[in-house]
């Protein structure tokens, strides 16, 4: 099982898709943005580098735990592969809770990878436990973004599910505040932006950054997607993987 | 031990039923066809014994257990139609992947030189051809050293050379004692590699024996050749023909025992045989299966 779980991982960090988009993506867009406005003061009341490393490190995280999880999900309900692992003595938990330590797994090399440009090209620097408590809540709060990724993957044909998760991660981004802060877009915008995880997914970040304490309201927000999409994901992968 | 049961089994996909009250036994050990033509229930009686689907009626015994748990136990390897592989990963990674689920596995090296991988072992699945990847899948079914092995129509996408050295691998691992159950629509295939042959069509057991046994049970086999302007009389005397027919130059010979008639034919008439074509399990196949 413990093998699985490695060719699981494998097979996302050789696809492309992943590593372009979900990798190389945020920190390119953080080298650019940061190197253009990193001095300013940002909107959470830390330095724009900070600001926009917690943005990119939470659109990374976004795209991975979703891109990890719905499309290759999908394609496996299909192809046929997913018979062929539930015609091995393989559980068939082991093979939900596998996909989940996965995505989760590979969230983090696009929260590192931010990090760690942020550190060496934009001289961010907080305390040690800070930073472990920013890698802890980014880390943690995608939960729910795997969760949805899955539940998509158990709910769509590959040919769905593919622009469904692009079209969602861009979707939660934008109104999660990860591309542009949402304050600029105006009243609705950030009305609806309130109700998102992402938007929330990222304000847990940003009030480590700048406080090292979290918001309640984000916690809880975060925590109650989390759980909701949680339970669709595990109804409707029971219902993708039933034998009739 | 009986290596499967299938006890008056069912199975409906809502107005469809695709298994009709099957019922048969299979004693381990044995290699066995299941030849009928597509929608017989071939595959679906295979899904069932796999615990993909479940009967809606009856009950399926694999090695005395229920098929959830000879599959979790490792007993079951199989190969199904309709499979891809992860296009991200090596053959060599994919054969690991699977070898390692199941208990008591073959090694590595070993399942990759029955299936014919060596050479491939480190090409990635999405760049395989067809009939590649149908090595591979047969590789991933034998890998944990199943007693029982079900393969659904294995040779579909493999030229005749893969097909002869598919062959050789399966019966290479059957010799071991263990159980193989085909499904196949290639009659040639089923009389040349199972000892039994059991033909299903509409859910049912329609034929059951050798493959000798069935050609015999649908009237024997058939002798033709072209005759031209020659004599018809006396065919019908040739020993072991029950039925003549000649039309547009061809002679058509219904026989029980096609040497018999063949030797015959040659040695005690004075015919010049010209196009000779033997036909067998295909007529009494079509004759079994359309009958029903």
């Amino acid at each position: 099982m413990l093998y699985y779980a490695w060719t699981e991982a494998l097979r996302t960090l050789r696809n492309r898709r992943y590593t372009i988009f979900v990798v190389l993506f945020p920190v390119a867009l953080y080298l650019i943005n940061a190197g253009i406005y990193g001095d300013q003061p940002g909107a959470a009341g830390v330095r724009q580098s900070v600001y926009l490393m917690v943005q990119m490190a939470g659109y990374g995280a976004l795209g991975a735990s979703m891109m990890s999880s719905a499309v290759p999900w999908a394609q496996e309900r299909r192809s046929g592969w997913l018979s062929h692992l539930r015609i091995t003595p393989l559980p068939g938990w082991a093979i939900v809770v596998t996909k989940l330590a996965i995505a989760m797994l590979l969230v983090l090399p696009s929260l590192v990878l931010v990090f760690a440009v942020a550190v060496l090209q934009q001289g961010v620097s907080m305390p040690l436990g800070r930073w472990a408590a920013l890698a802890a809540v980014m880390w943690l709060g995608a939960i729910p973004f795997v969760a949805l990724g899955l539940a998509i993957g158990s709910l769509l044909s590959p040919e769905a599910a593919q622009p469904a998760a692009v079209l969602l991660v861009f979707a939660l981004s934008l109104l999660g505040g990860l591309w542009f802060p949402v304050e600029v877009m105006g009243g609705t915008f950030q009305a609806i932006a309130e109700l998102t995880p992402s938007y929330h997914y990222a304000g847990l970040g940003w009030s480590v950054v700048a406080s090292g304490g979290l918001a309640l309201g984000d916690v809880l927000t975060v925590t109650g997607w989390g759980i909701a999409l949680g339970g669709a994901a595990a109804y409707l992968y029971r219902r993708a993987t039933v034998r009739a | 031990m009986n290596a499967i049961v299938f006890d008056h089994v069912s199975k409906r996909f809502g107005d469809v039923l695709a298994v009709d009250e099957l019922s048969l036994t299979i004693a381990a050990g044995a290699t066995v066809a299941l030849l009928g033509p597509n929608g017989a229930g071939k595959s679906t009686s295979i899904g069932m014994l796999l615990a993909l689907s479940r009967p809606t009626r009856g009950t399926i015994a694999v090695h005395g257990r229920t098929p959830e748990r000879a599959v979790l136990a490792g007993e079951v390897g199989a190969m199904l139609q309709q499979g891809e592989l992860i296009p991200e990963l090596s053959v060599r990674e994919l054969v690991e992947l699977v070898r390692r689920l199941y208990p008591a596995p073959l090694g590595l090296a070993e399942v990759l030189e029955l299936a014919g991988l060596t050479e491939l072992a480190r090409r990635r699945a999405g760049g395989l051809s067809g009939g590649q990847a149908q090595r591979v899948r047969f590789a991933l079914a034998l890998a944990g050293a199943p007693r029982l092995l079900l393969l659904d129509e294995p040779t579909a996408a493999m030229d005749v050379e893969s097909r002869r050295r598919f062959w050789d691998s399966m019966r290479a691992y059957a010799a071991g004692g263990r159980t193989v159950l085909f499904a196949s629509h290639y009659l040639a295939e089923a009389e040349e590699h199972a000892d039994r042959v059991i033909v299903i069509a509409g859910g049912r057991v329609v034929a059951d024996g050798t493959a000798a046994q069935i050609k015999a049970g649908a009237g024997g086999q058939v002798v033709r050749f072209a005759l031209g302007e020659q004599p018809a009389a006396g065919l019908d005397r040739l020993p072991g023909v029950t039925a003549v027919e000649v039309g547009a130059g061809i002679a058509t010979l219904r026989t029980r025992d096609t040497d018999a008639t063949l030797a015959a034919l040659y040695r005690d008439t004075a015919l010049d045989v010209r196009d000779l074509e033997l036909s067998g399990l295909d007529e009494a196949f079509l004759a079994l299966t359309g009958r029903s």
